[in-house]
């Protein structure tokens, strides 16, 4: 913790960052994002396994890249980020969103977080997207901190929860989805917390022509959460952002990780894992199998 | 009013007569108010926490139909969509949820009453119960309310014992439905239940709320909404969850080309194009000023224009918040 916080002082001080975003402890099991521009105030910062927040969402957030621009030039901005939080920098920067010159990757060793605030860390208590992370050090950094973890073993929730699905009929998983969405208020909290959901203008949101319903009910949840799933096909880095905003306690990390396993054993690929590798989509080939399309 | 005495068991079966009788009955579950079909399976606890999302769906529904049209070769035919809802009756609702009818009540009868919501209103009994549970995000106190308080029940259950509830009536519409099962009730002892009620403990007073509105009258254009507004990601999970938010949004859903109907959808002040204008003009382009905007009618408009908070302390918006923005801190910060 004290290296971390003399760390981002330093580089407030110096002026490498322009702001360092992190986190900050409301009270012991909890903490907040926040946004430090004041090398004084870096004393504020912590890292633990309640930090559960991907904070490279808010990189592409207008005000805080506006951050940046001090006095005619452009400075960085700092994040303390997790593997999985770097995996979204990273698709980010794969995206065209970022440049890696831009961000100052504050990279934390990570053992998992758990769940959800206020609950004792340990294997019963560990986020399920920590169950299947293979990436307990940071791939890329500009200064990596903290000692290196494991994650608890457990079972891989999700992942039966696929299976099980899978083993389902076509109309018995409709009947599971359609249940699963008509939870659905359509708050967006899922397209908010998601670092990948970066459009200036959502399709939800397009009204001439209007694409997808904006009711709340079965066919325009349908649509909505699909549609969602499938720009997130073949991007989505697995921070689980999306089902811990949600309110409605939709399990949206199913659909998510299928897409990313189908993506993984059609095409070698997951998102986020490196700078030199283009895109998914980016990387389409005539030649590509097209088995995967109707 | 009248105070009676229930026995668990009684509870049960009197919950299975309103479900029997062809009601709809709503009880807290895990973490949602749910229609329950099984009365045995409803679970009282004054301790538990409050569900994520209000119980104003069955009042204000998340989407309604309001009309449905048709178009002719030279005309338009409109079909109502009036409400249709049994009776309802919702058992075990916090006094932080109870509230929101008399709150809503207001907006919905100002200009132009709202009958889809009226309907559902007066079709609806709420059976409040004290609470025990308190965290952080709690603030019932600080908005005129309290753990024990009755305000919007018609009827209000204070656990006495392991086995045993006391039954307030509190309105003459709790007592006319509660008068229908009087065989499971027995007479009361109001200074055991008021002995119970009184031991309850209440959450901190966090601020002052007139002090507030008088502090949001000077400081439309101070500074700290800025730095509230950058943290914010925009979603509406706040507002959705709350008690007495009520903004909506008037959609018209075509199902073929002569064929449709126009639906009454919930809606955020906190979504960046909730304010977009057609021009493209936008006077609230930034999250500061969008967060300005849910302080201030909570805790000013609404005040200004209906006498009462629009807020019920529930703290479900700070609960839920995916980045921990927390109302409570933030309004009681609204201080010089």
């Amino acid at each position: 913790m004290e290296e971390l916080r003399k760390l981002a002082k330093e580089l407030l001080e110096n002026k490498t960052v322009a702001a360092v975003l992190g986190y900050v402890e409301i009270e012991p099991k909890r903490t907040k994002p926040i946004v430090i521009t004041n090398p004084e105030d870096a004393e504020k910062l912590v890292f633990n396994e309640y930090c559960l927040n991907n904070l490279a969402v808010y990189l592409t957030k207008a005000r805080i890249k506006n951050l940046a621009k001090q006095n005619g030039s452009v400075l960085k901005l700092g994040i303390v980020a997790k593997p999985c939080d770097i995996h979204a920098i990273i698709a980010l920067i794969q995206e065209s969103q970022l440049k890696r010159e831009d961000v100052y990757i504050i990279g934390m060793n990570c053992g998992g977080v758990a769940k959800d605030f206020g609950l004792e860390y340990g294997a019963d208590t560990l986020a399920s997207k920590c169950v299947p992370c293979e990436t307990h050090k940071p791939l890329y950094s500009d200064t990596t901190l903290g000692a290196e973890k494991e994650t608890p073993k457990v079972s891989d929730e999700v992942l039966d929860k696929i299976r099980a699905l899978e083993k389902m009929t076509y109309v018995e998983r409709f009947a599971y989805f359609k249940k699963e969405f008509d939870k659905c208020i359509k708050c967006y909290a899922c397209r908010a917390a998601c670092p990948l959901c970066y459009c200036q203008r959502c399709i939800t949101d397009k009204t001439i022509p209007r694409w997808i319903e904006s009711s709340p009910h079965s066919r325009g949840n349908f649509s909505w959460n699909v549609v969602r799933a499938f720009h997130l096909s073949g991007r989505c880095i697995g921070c689980g952002e999306c089902e811990r905003a949600c309110p409605m306690d939709i399990p949206l990390s199913l659909l998510n990780r299928r897409m990313t396993e189908t993506a993984k054993e059609a095409f070698a690929y997951v998102s986020g894992r490196s700078l030199e590798t283009p895109t998914l989509v980016g990387s389409f080939d005539v030649k590509d199998s097209d088995e995967l399309f109707m | 009013m009248e105070e009676k005495i229930i026995s668990k068991q009684n509870l049960v079966k009197l919950c299975a007569d309103i479900i029997g009788g062809g009601h709809i009955l709503i009880a807290p579950g895990k973490t949602e108010y749910v229609v329950t079909q099984d009365a045995s399976q409803i679970v009282l606890d004054t301790q538990s926490k409050p569900t994520k999302a209000s119980y104003k769906t069955f009042v204000f529904p998340k989407a309604e139909p309001v009309l449905y049209y048709k178009r002719g070769k030279n005309d338009v035919q409109i079909l109502d969509a009036g409400p249709e809802q049994k009776k309802t009756v919702i058992i075990g609702a916090k006094p932080c949820d109870t509230n929101s009818f008399n709150i809503l009540s207001k907006v919905f009868n100002w200009d132009y009453k709202d009958d889809f919501y009226n309907y559902r209103v007066k079709n609806f009994i709420v059976i409040g119960m004290m609470c025990e549970f308190s965290d952080r995000y709690c603030f019932c106190t600080s908005v005129g309310s309290s753990p024990v308080s009755e305000k919007g029940s018609d009827i209000f259950l204070i656990p006495l014992d392991a086995d045993n509830f006391a039954v307030r009536i509190v309105t003459d519409k709790g007592k006319e439905f509660i008068d229908a099962y009087s065989k499971y009730l027995t007479d009361g002892n109001p200074s055991k239940s008021k002995e119970v009620s009184e031991k309850v403990k209440h959450p901190e007073v966090a601020f002052d709320s007139k002090q507030v509105h008088d502090w949001l009258a000077k400081n439309f254009e101070h500074p700290k909404w800025d730095g509230v507004g950058d943290m914010c990601l925009s979603c509406a999970q706040c507002a959705f969850v709350c008690p007495v938010c009520h903004c909506f949004d008037i959609v018209d859903e075509d199902y073929s080309y002569t064929e449709g109907r126009r639906m009454k959808n919930w809606d955020g002040c906190q979504f960046g194009h909730f304010t977009l204008h057609a021009s493209g003009h936008n006077p609230r382009d930034i999250q500061g000023k969008r967060y300005r905007q849910r302080v201030n009618h909570k805790f000013k408009y609404y005040v200004d224009k209906f006498g009462e908070i629009l807020c019920t302390g529930c703290g479900r918006c700070s609960r839920g918040c995916a980045v921990s923005i927390d109302i409570k801190e933030i309004v009681a910060n609204c201080k010089d």
